[in-house]
């Protein structure tokens, strides 16, 4: 039923793209990379690897093993509104409703048959311990093997090395479970494709600070950290043309004096992954705009193809969700000053330690740089807790106030 | 001309009507209840009767509250947080921080010096501690708001709650009833529970508010108790402004004629 619910998605999406007629492709182009995923994690001959975030998906991808990290599951899971029976599914089994609904979400619909069976599955120990939970969880449910690794909190070279052995030891048992060798050539022409795909992501995020930003405003959510997945494909690299050309067009062909939004507005983290009111509500009722995504920035320097695992490793520990907090607040200020933001919101994920945990941190931060932050207590995924009166309030109050 | 503030809350709507100089002329406060139109005319007949003021006169209408929406002739629509401090800054001037405790909800709001709002938060997740809490409290112990905001003056003890949640809290107070223990301890023991969540509310925008000049609306206000246990909590004299609960429609009143006042011509 998936693999046919994909098919047709992928099947409408060429079909709309080949027709042309928009000059607004780029999003469809990110959204048939994402159905094809979808094809071939429920494909019944494709390798499939269930993953945590921190895994590099451009080994695997030049393994040929189709992978996903499993929180991505429970935001599309919300995105296509199918989420409230897995949450109940797995709250009848006994998980807690104070954990983490994007875990919770994955294991309810593994319960109910919903996820492709994994050839085998690999965690990793950051960015949180929920979600190395849940593919243990998922490893016993399938009764598959688990290969688990051990993001260091810390950085320098003696981490780097640390981390490139475990990268090298998961390439093993890759190789292993999915009876392919490790191919090194395949390897390096992946962090080749991943090089430019960092350089376009690099320019794409470039492009969208201007002011006022280029991007649509819906057409930047969850952009970087789905196209970690593409990291090494030919497909990630043509979904970022496609958004690096768009973007320049529409910068190209307005006004030179087009004005700046009246609010500049950084979003934090996870976006409220269900349909729900509220970015419109900021746009149209309250003239303000979300310009700048955490999660879209890309910290991390060009991989030495030669150098695979090391490169991986050094990837791996440059992201900010990684470690300290205050590696995090450095690039969070770093991103409000490239954008020009007014303002922040951080809806903090229910259950979510390492979110609540840094909330304070990161006000204390960004205030320091004359950019309040709304912290929001939301769950991105359970729509059944979503107070939108009360959302409204907080947001407008925060316009109000930047306005001011 | 005249300005009218509408206060939609959840418990009460209430209306500030104020003349050119930005004198109170006339205010009301009359419960919400199922129908908010309604509500919302009444506390406008009263307002405009009180006054001898025909509807004609009204230069503007701003409405605040979680019913502000629903106001059909307003100028704007304008949140309680920005209402309640225009209002405060207007009654009790070098006011620095602001706690606003509603019907179901609660605020800390930290001014600018200038009325503006520099940082705010709000309760999230539930509304413990609130009007609506108070109002199951006075349930269960079986008297009326006024009697509960008063009960606590013989309390000697340091009883205090050891759950918020509204549901459990009553269950807590029941319980406590049924062990004998004095209502007014009781009664303590409710106000140092909501004063300790307030208190951390005030904390994540001013960390250290000894010594700042506070105030407090919203209909918790009108309860003493609440506010001693606050002050107490908070280490700092809480000031009350006229009708506190009247708060958040005086600031839309003062915002619908500065904005009049703006306009061109």
């Amino acid at each position: 039923m998936m693999l046919q619910y994909f098919e047709g998605l992928t099947q409408g999406l060429e079909a709309k793209l080949t027709a042309g007629g928009s000059k607004y492709v780029a999003r469809k182009r990110y959204a048939l990379e994402v159905a094809r995923l979808g094809v071939k994690l429920f494909h019944p001959d494709t390798r499939v690897a269930w993953c945590g975030i921190a895994v590099p998906f451009d080994l695997l991808n030049a393994m040929d093993v189709t992978s996903c990290y499993v929180e991505f599951v429970g935001a599309m899971l919300a995105s296509t509104g199918g989420v409230e029976p897995m949450l109940e599914v797995a709250e009848q089994r006994g998980y807690s409703t104070d954990a983490c609904s994007y875990h919770r979400s994955v294991l309810g619909a593994a319960i109910q048959g919903l996820m492709p069976e994994p050839d085998f599955l690999v965690g990793t120990s950051a960015p949180c311990a929920g979600g190395l939970a849940v593919i243990e969880n998922l490893a016993k449910h399938f009764h598959k093997p688990l290969h688990v690794i051990h993001i260091p909190p810390h950085r320098g070279p003696e981490a780097v090395r640390y981390l490139a052995e475990q990268y090298r030891a998961t390439a093993d048992f890759v190789a292993e479970h999915s009876r392919r060798p490790l191919d090194l050539d395949a390897v390096r022409a992946a962090l080749e494709r991943t090089n430019q795909l960092r350089e376009l992501m690099v320019e794409i995020n470039r492009l969208a600070a201007h002011t006022p930003t280029p991007a649509r405003r819906k057409d930047m959510i969850n952009l970087g950290i789905v196209m970690a997945l593409f990291y090494g494909t030919e497909g990630g690299l043509e979904v970022a043309r496609a958004y690096r050309d768009e973007l320049t067009g529409i910068l190209e062909s307005r006004p030179a004096d087009s004005p700046r939004e009246s609010v500049r507005l950084m979003w934090l983290q996870n976006r409220i992954q269900f349909k729900h009111p509220l970015l419109d509500f900021l746009y149209d009722d309250l003239g303000a705009a979300v310009v700048a995504d955490e999660l879209n920035d890309i910290p991390w320097q060009p991989l030495d193809p030669d150098d695979p695992f090391v490169g991986m490793a050094e990837r791996a520990l440059s992201i900010p969700l990684v470690g300290k907090v205050e590696w995090r607040i450095e690039r969070l200020r770093v991103i409000a000053r490239e954008y020009q933001v007014d303002g922040a919101i951080n809806p903090t994920q229910w259950g979510c330690r390492q979110g609540s945990g840094a909330r304070g941190l990161i006000s204390d931060a960004l205030r320091s740089e004359g950019v309040p932050v709304l912290n929001l207590e939301v769950d991105c995924i359970d729509p059944r807790s979503f107070a939108e009166g009360q959302l409204k309030t907080r947001l407008e109050a925060f316009v109000e106030m930047l306005s001011n | 001309m005249y300005y009218l503030g509408l206060d939609i809350g959840s418990l009460s709507c209430d209306a500030v009507l104020l003349d050119e100089e930005a004198n109170t002329v006339a205010w009301t406060v009359v419960p919400t209840g199922a129908r908010n139109l309604e509500s919302i005319a009444r506390a406008r007949a009263i307002v405009l009767s009180d006054a001898g003021v025909d509807s004609k006169e009204i230069a503007a209408v701003v409405a605040t509250g979680y019913g502000r929406a629903r106001v059909e002739d307003k100028l704007a629509a304008v949140t309680e947080i920005t209402c309640h401090a225009r209002g405060i800054t207007h009654q009790l001037p070098g006011t620095e921080l602001l706690v606003d405790i509603g019907g179901q909800d609660s605020k800390a709001i930290l001014l600018d010096g200038a009325g503006k709002v520099a940082e705010f938060t709000m309760n999230d997740k539930c509304a413990a501690g609130t009007g609506r809490f108070l109002e199951a409290m006075a349930r269960a112990l079986e008297v009326d708001l006024e009697t509960l905001s008063n009960l606590d003056v013989e309390a000697t003890g340091d009883l205090t709650l050891s759950s918020m949640c509204t549901v459990f809290a009553e269950s807590e107070v029941v319980s406590l009833i049924a062990e004998g223990t004095p209502r007014a301890e009781i009664a303590r023991g409710l106000n140092r529970a909501i004063a300790a969540r307030t208190q951390s509310l005030v904390k994540r925008v001013e960390r250290n508010p000894k010594g700042r000049r506070i105030a407090m609306s919203g209909g918790v206000a009108r309860n003493p108790g609440v506010v001693r246990a606050l002050a107490e909590a908070i280490g700092s004299e809480i000031t009350l402004p006229d009708h506190p609960d009247t708060i958040g429609a005086l600031g839309a009143a003062l915002i619908a004629r500065d904005r009049m006042n703006r306009q061109p011509g």
